[in-house]
């Protein structure tokens, strides 16, 4: 293994808000209940720039605004956003400006929620990311005294490689009533011809955007949900990333592919019906040795086991389950897979 | 008009929508409309560029309709994201951008440039 090399696990923070208009949230027209969509975009290049990254492409459609990032993603719903950054970046930092840009727009936080993998090479993270306990303290500091309901916690698995790093922290301690789940999909050692396809042939011509619409299509990423609107992008020399968009959902993907690193991440917020057949599909496009699966859900707390049946018949063997509840977050569960070709 | 080469033009009404795809017609050049909302940042992600495109290519019509203004031609043209690039060529839509996508906005607008400079 490389001494170092690109980080390719990412750190999630998930923030939600409340606010006194009326419309905030509803299912409107264009246009209505905008919420934290009315950020204008340089504010949210502030916060990206605290975190040192940058917008590589953008969409919306009527329900949210999609991102991606040159180091991962970032999606703005009208009371909620979602950041999502991998390699070195300083996650953590974007709290408080986020925060206070909120608060202009009469927003206040209502619930956080923080996680992460295993970093492949911790020592090469800043602070406060250089442990788990610094970036507790760390985001702890930056929340309002009313999110008392808090939560950290590491879950580990028999994959000395996989485990998942938990901090929630909410004003209520209500569930809320999102009927959906999130999928966050950890994956390392991807087989060698799957990871080979998200590298770029030197001096291609080709740029970014059409690279990676042609990644998309070569590697089965695009059969995942052929309904989604895709947003790809191809790095040089290698890497891939792609946002998909679905009315409310969002799905993404993040690829670094370099061998003795090599890592891939599938996050969406799911559809339990169909989510077997969309983690089979992620399961073939990358067929990693090692491949951690989060679910974080309010209302289908049995949702795991939909989605270790899935990866059971995609070849995958589950190795480990923990499950802990948090704090208005609900159930998470942390399953890990191996390849049985080993 | 001369005076609006360079620039990126934007249709408040139906009328002045209909006038500039008329005179984009009958001009024979590549026509590029960006769909946009006054309140979407991704759209103002690309806006710097696009105004940087039109200055750059005299030869191309930019074009701006706010789907909130317009909600008939976004709803005729089936506009579901934003921003939504469409790239015309006498009255026929020869290409689709959507988001803001900067390079491949750029290739775009070459690929159907080219094919008109050799034809």
């Amino acid at each position: 293994m490389a001494v170092s090399g690109f980080e390719g696990f990412e750190k999630r923070l998930e923030l939600h808000f409340f606010g006194d208009d009326p419309m905030l949230g509803l299912e409107m027209g264009i246009g209505m209940g905008l919420g934290l969509r009315q950020l204008d975009f340089d504010s949210l290049q502030q916060v990206l720039h605290a975190v040192q990254c940058t917008v590589v492409s953008a969409v919306g459609n009527h329900y949210f605004d999609s991102y991606v990032l040159s180091e991962s993603s970032l999606f703005v719903y009208p009371t909620k956003i979602i950041i999502k950054t991998c390699g070195t970046t300083q996650l953590l930092k974007s709290v408080r400006p986020m925060i206070q840009h909120a608060r202009l727009l009469g927003l206040s936080l209502s619930s956080v929620r923080y996680t992460r993998g295993n970093f492949i090479f911790p020592e090469s993270q800043p602070f406060p990311h250089n442990s788990f306990q610094n970036e507790v303290v760390f985001l702890e500091d930056c929340l309002p005294t009313n999110l008392r309901f808090r939560k950290a916690s590491v879950m580990t698995s028999k994959l000395p490689s996989h485990s998942w790093h938990v901090f929630t922290a909410a004003a209520e301690l209500d569930l809320s009533d999102e009927s959906v789940f999130t999928v966050e999909i950890c994956m390392t050692e991807l087989d060698a011809a799957s990871a080979g396809k998200f590298f770029r042939r030197p001096n291609d011509g080709k740029s970014g955007d059409s690279a990676g619409k042609e990644m998309t299509e070569i590697t089965g990423i695009g059969n995942i949900n052929p309904r989604a609107l895709i947003c790809d992008y191809a790095f040089d020399p290698c890497g891939y990333s792609m946002n998909g968009l679905v009315a409310d959902r969002y799905s993404t993907i993040h690829v670094t592919p370099e061998d003795g690193y090599s890592y891939a991440s599938f996050e969406t917020v799911g559809d339990k019906n169909d989510v077997a057949r969309v983690l089979k599909k992620v399961a073939q496009v990358f067929r990693p040795a090692k491949m951690s699966v989060s679910t974080t859900s309010c209302s289908s707390p049995e949702v795991w086991k939909r989605v270790a049946a899935a990866l059971e018949s995609a070849g995958l063997k589950c190795r480990s389950f923990a499950a802990d509840e948090f704090p208005a977050a609900g159930a998470v569960v942390y399953q890990t897979f191996a390849a049985r070709r080993n | 008009m001369a005076a609006e080469e360079g620039q990126v033009v934007s249709c408040h009404t139906l009328e002045a929508w209909n006038e500039q795809l008329q005179k984009g017609n009958e001009s024979k050049k590549l026509v590029v409309v960006d769909f946009t909302a006054s309140w979407c940042a991704p759209c103002r992600f690309i806006t710097p560029f696009l105004v940087e495109l039109a200055k750059r290519l005299p030869d191309v019509t930019f074009l701006k309709v706010d789907v909130d203004e317009l909600k008939p031609v976004a709803q005729d043209w089936a506009v579901e994201a934003m921003p939504t690039f469409m790239f015309l060529k006498e009255g026929t839509i020869v290409d689709k951008v959507v988001g803001a996508r900067r390079e491949e906005l750029q290739q775009t607008i070459a690929k159907h440039t080219a094919s008109s400079a050799s034809a």
